[in-house]
This record gives C-alpha cells, structure tokens and sequence, in this order.
C-alpha cells in the first residue's frame, strides 16, 4: 500500500511533468507571439497616418490703417494658393486692379469656430489698407485670412518627415509599388512563400544575396520594428509579425503606413523617410504634384537608397527607373507609349537648396516639442487634428534667406576661418510671447540638426545684461555707478589661475555701470559680479526663464554658460517684456476633429524682475547701439527706430551671437562652426549684420520703454556719471533713476533744472523732455563720442576722457 | 603716380583698421587710475571699487565713495510727470475686443481668448487688452494669472491714471476672488487714489 502510494504520485508528478513540458513547448511560442503582437498593434497605433495632424501658420488678420500694400496682399494670397478670378468669383479667388483688390476668401473651421466665406474689396493708399468693405458696402473692421498650412505630422512621433494622407498620394504610386515590389499584395497574408522560394533559389546560385522576396508588408515590418541585419531568427520574426499586421490593419493602411515610413535616402544626419519627404528631398515639390517619370524614380529608389542614390549614381538611376517604366507598362499599370515618353525625361534632381518655400522643419520640430510638453499624451493620439502655430511665414523666409545671404558672405570673405559657418535664428514677439520664426541652420529646408532648439553653446557676452540686471535689482547700483575695471586673478576649483581680460587687453579703471555694459567690459562686469554675488546672478538667469541654474563659477559672469539660442531667446523675452516672464510659444490652439479646442496652457505671465530694473537695464542697452560694441549696425537700422541688445562673442571666437529687440521683435542670432573651431568673427562682426537686416526689413515699431512710475529719466555724463544736460555735453546718455536718487551734478555742464521753476506752471513739458532742437543735437553728436572737456575733474577721472 | 598710390594706400589703411580691432572699440586706453582718497580700495582683488550714489533716503548721507568733495545738494523736486493720455483701442482692437466680450457672454471662453489674441497681435502694447485678457482669466477661475496681468497693464500704463486705475480694479478683483480682502481692499483703494490729483506734487513718492 505503502509503494502504491508512493508509486502513484511518481507517476503522476511524471505525467504532470510531460503536460507542463507540452504546455511549455506550446507556451514559448505562444508568448513569443503575443509579445510580437503587443508591439506591433502599439506601434503602428501610433503611428497612423492616416489622419495626421494638419499645422497652420498663423493668420493674417487685416485692417484699415495697417501698412500692408496691395503687392504684399497680392504675394500673401499667391502664397495661400488663391487663383486670379477667371469668370465669376469663387472662394479662394481674387481680382486685382491696381490699388484695389477684391477678394473671395474661403471657408475655414479656426479655433474659435467657423468662419464663412466672404467676399471683400480691399483698397490701398501709399502701401497701407485704406479702407475693408463687404459686398453690402458695409465697412469692416478686421477680417481674417485662412492661414497657410505648413504641414502635417504625427504629434507624438518625434521624426522629421512629412506626412502624406491617402488623398496626398498620386494613384499611381501604390499601382507602380506593387507592380514593382510586391504583386500579389492584395491578396497575401503578409508573406508570399512562393515569393521566398524564388528569391531563395536565385540567392544560393548567385551565391549572394540579391532578392529580397520580401512582400511590402514585410518591408514595412523591418522599417518599424528591425534592424537590417539578416539573420535567420530575424527572417521568422519579421514573418510572424507580417502576418500579425495583415491580421490587424487592413491593406489600405498597410500600403499608406508603407508610404510614410520607408526609408528613401540619407540627408547628412538625416534619414529620409517616406515618400512625402522624398519628393522634397529630391524634386522640391508635394508628392501629389510629382509625374510619372518622378514616381517610378522614387519607386526605383526604394530597393536600396543609397545604391540607387540618384545624386551620386544619376546614370544608374536612370537606367533602372527606365526599366521600371517599362516593367510598369509590361504589367498594364501604364501605357507602352506613357512609358516611353517618360523614359525620355531626365531625373530632375533639384539642387539641394532648391525647395517648397513652405515646409520649415526647425519650427515644425519647436512645435512637436512643445506639444508634448504641454499637451497630453492621449489627446494627441487623437485622428485629425488642427495644430494652431505662431508661425510668421514672412518673417521666417526672411530669417532664411538673411542668414543664408550672411553666411554665404563670410564664405567668400578674407577671414578663412568664417568660411563654411552654420547659423541660427530665433524671432518672437516679446509682448504676447510667441516664436514666429526658427531657423535651425544654414540649409533651413534640409538639414536636420536644429541648433536653434538643440544646440547648446556658451553664451559670452550675452550674459552681461542678466549680470548688471542681478546689480540693478539688488538697490545698490544705478547706471552712473562707477565699477573698477582692473586686472583680477582668481584661483580655480582645479588649481589653475584665471586671468581675465578685456576685448582689446586694455584697462579701462573706474567706468560707469552704463559705459561698461555698452562697451562689454569684461574686467568691469566681473568685478561688479562677484560683488555683487554670483549666486544671485545665477538665480537671476532662473528667474528670466532658463530652466536651471548655471553652476556658479566667476566665468558665468563672462558667459560661460551653454544656452540653446531659443533658451536665450526665453531670457532676452523676459527683458524685451519689461520684466515680465512668459513661456514662449508656437502652439496657440489644438482643435479635434469636431472643431474642439483641446485643453491647453494659455498665455501665461509672471512679474520676474522688477519693472524699475528693467527700465533701467534696458536704457543701458540702447547705448549698446549708440556709443558701444553695436554702434556699427546704428548706421544700417532705419534712423528712428530704437532698438537695444547686446553682442555675444564665447572664448577664442568660437561663437558670434547678437540678442536684441524692438518694439515689436526679439532676435536672437548665432553663427558658428559645429566642431566648435574658430570663426575670427566677434558678435559684432558675425551675426549683428544678420540682426541688423532682419530687424530693417520685417517691418517692426521702435522700442519706447515706459517710465515706470517710481522713476525718471535724467541725462548724466556717459564717462563720469555725473549729471549733466544734453545741451552742453556731447556725452550725455538718458538713464532711469528713482526720483529720490541723488547724482552728484556735472559743474562743466550742470543738470537743466529749470523745470524746479516751472514745476506746476504749464511749462514743464518743456524741460522735463529735450526740446525737439536738442534731442536731434545730441543724436548726431553721440556718434562722435567727444570727450567731457578736460575742465570737468580732470584730476580725479583722467581715464574717462578718451582720446580722440 | 602719387595719387594712385594713395589710392591704393587707402582702402588698404581702412581695410587694415577693420581686420586688427573691431570698429567698436574705445580709444586707446588711459593710464590706469590714480587711486583716489576716498575710494574704497579693495586690495584683494576681490569686490569692485564702486562709487555707490547714494539710495533713496530723505536726508542725504554723504556720498562715500565719490572722489571728489561733493556739495551735496538738496533732494530735488520730483520731475512733473509728462500726462499720458488714456489708452484708447484702435478701431480693428476695438471689434475684436467687443467680440470677445460678447464670446465671454455666451461661455465661449476659449473663443475669447482667441479674439483678444487677434487684438493682442495688433496691439500688443495696449494695456485695455491686457485687462480685458486678466477679465477672461478671471471668468476661468485662473485668478493668479488675472492678477499678473493686472500688474503687466499697471506697468505699461504709468503715467496713464485712468488705465492705471481700472487695472487696479482687476487686481483688487483677483484678490477678492481668492479671499486676500485685506490686499483687495488695498488695490481698490490704489484704484480709487491714484485717480485724485495729487495735493502737494512734491511729497507724492
């Protein structure tokens, strides 16, 4: 009984044994399989392309009063795709008679619901809009244009490419694809085993492998999930997962997920995916305007990009797209003749820089990285989006084409080490916080390196202004304080010495605050910055938007500190604010597919610094332009327009920058090597020309600080301080300063206090503001810097009187 | 022969100034400064030599660090402030914001703030939109933000009374909201004060 007992579970632990053994053997694969299918259902859920999100430039609104002439408005609709009127008006159409255009504009479903077709007849006098009326006569006061699409892309899909939904595709594409790479496509099950034996059997007796028998679906697969290696195992996995996708998705989501996601060439860094992007890449045109000689190249392409590179290997191409051509009419998919006369064309390659005006990557990529900042995920998975950007079409073009002309200006020029330099620019509108233009490099179109938003460079001397801000805020320096520009030697954490200097290696000595930021003083600001306390510098850089603190070295305080220029966009916005800080942005709504806004973070505002600082600060940066290392871009601006800004110019002239702003405009420009070698150009000399074009030419308003109320503004001597009037000194600046603040008069030239007098009579206008006489005076003297005459403290301060 | 040559030399002579030092550069560099008694001399090489002039306090304290004797002079007479007008609306701002309005009416919040955006784009200056924008952060509860923009518009404001005032308004608002009545009441207060003329312009601060 005993050995029956125990006989019994033997057996049976025996038998439990081979059935868990069995399950095992069923399990593995099993598990393999629905692990397999995880992925691929969670992969290409995400990424459907079949309905991308639709990205929209942003508007133009029009109204009477604005400078906008009939040329522009002209070039404006040409660029949103309305058509001369031929016949009777139609939405999207417009007639144009001289200084009159009359204007059918078209349906368009905007964040804020739907707005109707309308007709409108626009009339211009002397480049401005002179009067808006709708076809009752009624006048109207503001009306909004449909905005230009300037993309389409899958928002959680971090890639660069252009998405192409199904009524994107030419017809032809998906008839030449299968023809060409897969004919049974519509009727297989992901693998075509006939197709493996045949490609097996040509491989051994070629004795390489030359034929893939791989069926689209299969191509698909490797591209999302695989490497390229060719393995057996990767062989099986690739076939189970084929059929998981044939079991999932249906053949007309395959083929457009196939049209979005294949590999068709190398960009520099960048891998060009899909056909979308291809058809850019390598005709300059949508895909939906390509031809069938086009088609069959890019269907030529597919069988190895970079074999098939038509750039290198033109003949080669030629030759196989040719036998597409003919492989296509053989199998019915065209006319023998359609063939040969597309047979006849050449490739049409385009040269790289030759591109569709409207596809701007580096902002796209700005927009796809603050949509999943700021937006949810599950929201974004959503089908059919509308993307709302801050996009400015024209101000980007012409940050494109100015840098591009720049760059290509240094190349030709004598300096050898400024050839071949990269650049970035970054343009906002300071007040509402909005990026309306990103370029990311020299080829904006092409290349995929995106140094506005992920490149990060020392700064240099654009880290002054965040330093004397630091020493304004703290309540114990004005603009007419005077620091100590002298040598200074400090020891480093890791032993060495650090011995600073000055631009030009001279001493300056004792140097108001204003002449030492103007003139980017190196000595004078490390000075003033460790007195100041480099802690609070750093907390300072936080509070004006960076999202970290630079580590606290003494060299922060010259700007050895790595900042992206759309970081440095971010703090130079929060000065242009006057002291207010809001996020930047390039995302101002999302629509679902009904029209719903989605939840999004709206334009948000906080006082980071105190409005007096800035005030204060941003007088000093106007000298900038007037009398320090910007006074050379003062000719190039239109006269009245008052800018401030500041040069930046990192160690051994690796990185030009020059950040600054108008009424209307922060720019922020970078030039430089991307292997950090040296360009022989300061900020001044490298991207101020760059600045000073664009701020001349996309139309801004003078920068005209507001008083604050604790303040006010009174003339002192730029070298001394001391206060002055601007009538009888040529080296008279404009500072803010509290009311109470006690200045230490000029006795050459004493402060006009007539307004003491007067104070309460109507006349204080009169000497609270310069006469108009005056103003101009002191305008066409500052350029010449003339000394204080010798009188004035010749004895205490002989180093503020230049020479001449 | 000789013109040519000066001809040549010139460009050349200019082109040479460009190449050595940037235009931007100051003239050449004085004698380094004369230590003046009265100076705070830092002779660690550590903090600035800085002549701080003198902070706000009424009874002016000597100047410390100036160089020379100083005849201190009485704190001056605030400036008479130039009058700014009230801020006005353009007339493209002004049916945008009475849009928004009537959008803030019907719940519509989203598509105000749309509008006021539009507005924003046109004037961004104008601080009657930044108002009307911290009235629609009040409808969405956002008080915090309402009262930001309140303080934006005061800021661009001064000089301007009346706008000032009616930004005052929102962010006395914006404190009631959020049950600080104590610095509600203050903002309305200001609101309230800042629109009467000042009594004696020299003790106003």
């Amino acid at each position: 009984m005993g050995e029956n007992t125990n006989d019994t579970p033997k057996k049976r632990s025996l038998q439990r044994g081979f059935v868990i053994l069995g399950l095992l053997l069923l399990l593995i694969p099993l598990v393999f399989v629905v692990s397999l299918d995880r992925r691929v259902t969670k992969q290409f859920e995400g990424r459907r392309w079949n309905l991308p999100a639709r990205v929209y430039a942003q508007p133009i609104d029009l109204y009477v009063g604005q400078t906008f002439s009939a040329d522009r408005f002209n070039a404006e609709l040409t660029r949103l795709g309305y058509l001369p009127q031929a016949g009777t008006a139609r939405p999207g159409s417009f007639r144009r008679k001289g200084e009159r255009v009359d204007v059918y504009t078209r349906d368009f479903r905007f964040p804020d619901g739907p707005q109707a077709a309308q007709q409108l007849r626009l009339d211009f006098v002397e480049d401005a809009i002179s009067s808006i009326k709708g076809t009752n006569g009624a006048d109207v006061a503001v009306f909004r244009l449909d905005p230009l699409m300037i993309g389409s892309i899958v928002p959680i899909h971090g890639e660069d490419r252009i998405i192409v939904s199904p009524a994107e595709v030419p017809p032809l594409l998906p008839e030449a694809l299968k023809a060409v790479e897969d004919q049974k496509f519509d009727k297989h099950h992901g693998i075509d085993p006939m197709a493996i034996m045949r490609a097996l059997v040509t491989n051994v007796r070629a004795g390489q492998v030359e034929q893939g028998g791989s069926t689209l679906t299969q191509q698909l697969v490797k591209s999302f999930f695989l490497d390229s290696r060719r393995t057996l195992g990767r062989k099986v996995e690739e076939a189970i997962m084929s059929v998981l996708v044939e079991f999932h998705f249906d053949k007309p989501d395959i083929m457009n997920a196939y049209i979005n996601e294949i590999y068709l060439g190398q960009d520099g860094q960048r891998a060009v995916h899909g056909f979308g992007l291809a058809s850019q890449f390598y005709f300059g045109k949508q895909l939906a305007e390509c031809n069938l000689h086009e088609i069959a190249m890019l269907v030529t392409i597919v069988r190895g990009p970079s074999y098939y590179d038509p750039r290198r290997h033109p003949e080669r191409v030629l030759e196989r797209r040719n036998l597409v051509l003919k492989l296509l009419a053989d199998r019915g998919v065209i006319k023998p003749d359609e063939a040969e006369r597309a047979a006849k064309k050449p490739l049409g390659i385009v040269d790289n820089t030759n591109r569709d005006a409207n596809y701007f990557p580096a902002f796209l990529d700005l927009v796809r990285v603050q949509l999943r900042r700021d937006y949810k995920e599950d929201a974004l998975k959503a089908e059919g989006l509308t993307i709302f950007t801050t996009l400015d079409p024209l101000a980007q073009q012409k940050a494109e084409q100015t840098l591009e002309e720049e760059l290509h200006r240094q190349d030709t020029s004598w300096r050898k080490a400024a050839h071949g330099l990269e650049g970035a620019v970054v343009i906002t509108t300071p007040q509402t916080a909005e990026v309306i233009a990103v370029v990311g490099g020299r080829r904006a179109a092409f290349d995929g390196f995106n140094r506005a938003v992920k490149m990060q460079r020392p700064i240099g001397s654009l880290a002054k202004p965040v330093v004397y801000l630091t020493a304004l805020e703290s309540g114990e320096y004005t603009p007419a304080s005077l620091v100590n520009d002298r040598p200074i030697q400090l020891k480093l954490a890791d032993g060495t010495l650090w011995k600073p200097a000055n631009f030009d290696k001279r001493i300056y000595g004792r140097v108001t605050m204003v002449r030492a930021l103007s003139q980017s003083l190196n000595l004078a600001t490390i000075n003033l910055g460790r007195s100041v306390g480099l802690s609070r510098v750093s907390h300072t850089f936080e509070q004006l938007g960076l999202d970290r603190r630079p580590p606290a070295y003494p060299s922060m305080l010259l700007g050895a500190v790595d900042m992206s220029p759309i970081e440095v966009a971010q703090i130079y916005n929060t000065i242009a604010n006057g002291g207010f800080r809001s996020p930047l942005r390039t995302v101002r709504a999302v629509i679902d597919e009904q029209g719903k806004p989605l939840k999004a973070p709206e334009l948000e505002v906080s006082e980071a610094v105190s409005p007096e600082s800035v005030y204060v600060l941003q007088k000093m940066m106007i000298q900038v332009f007037e009398r320090g290392t910007g006074k050379p871009a003062r000719a190039e601006l239109p006269e009245d327009l008052v800018v401030a800004g500041k040069t930046g110019t990192s160690n051994d002239y690796r990185d030009s920058w020059f950040s600054g702003y108008s009424g209307g405009h922060l720019i922020v420009v970078w030039m430089g090597h991307d292997d950090y070698s040296e360009t022989g150009l300061t900020g001044g000399t490298g991207a101020l020309p760059v600045w000073t074009k664009l701020m001349s030419t996309i139309g801004t308003t003078s920068f005209e600080p507001v008083l604050p109320d604790k303040l006010e503004d009174r003339w002192i001597d730029y070298y001394s301080g001391r206060e002055t009037s601007n009538r009888c000194n040529g080296s008279a600046v404009s500072m803010g300063f509290l009311v109470s603040q006690i200045l230490e008069p000029s006795p050459r030239c004493p402060p006009d206090l007539s307004y003491r007098d007067s104070s309460g009579s109507s006349g204080s206008g009169a000497a609270t503001r310069p006469a108009p006489a005056a103003a101009a005076a002191a305008e066409t003297i500052t350029g010449e810097d003339p000394p204080e005459p010798a009188t004035d403290q010749p004895e205490t301060e002989p180093q503020t009187a230049p020479q001449p | 022969m000789r013109l040519i040559r000066l001809g040549l030399l010139l460009p050349l002579l200019a082109f040479a100034g460009c190449a050595v030092k940037p235009f931007t550069k100051e003239a050449p560099a004085a004698p380094p400064p004369a230590e003046t008694t009265g100076t705070t001399v830092d002779n660690t090489g550590q903090g600035p030599v800085i002549a701080p002039p003198p902070e706000p306090t009424p009874p002016p304290p000597p100047p410390v660090s100036q160089p020379q004797v100083v005849v201190p002079r009485p704190p001056p007479p605030p400036r008479p402030r130039p009058k700014v007008p009230p801020a006005k609306l353009s007339p493209a701002s002004q049916s945008l914001v009475t849009q928004a309005q009537a959008q803030r009416k019907k719940g519509d919040l989203p598509g105000a703030s749309v509008s006021l955006e539009r507005a924003l784009k046109i004037e961004p200056r104008n601080p009657l939109l930044w108002i009307e924008m911290g009235r629609l952060r009040m409808d969405q509860h956002n008080y915090a933000q309402a009262e930001a923009l309140g303080r934006k518009a005061i800021s661009m404001s001064a000089g301007d009374v009346r706008t000032q005032s009616t930004a005052w308004q929102l962010v006395g608002d914006s404190f009631r909201a959020r049950g600080r009545n104590p610095q509600a009441q203050e903002a309305y207060a200001k609101a309230k004060e800042i629109l009467l003329p000042p009594v004696e312009p020299s003790t106003k601060k």
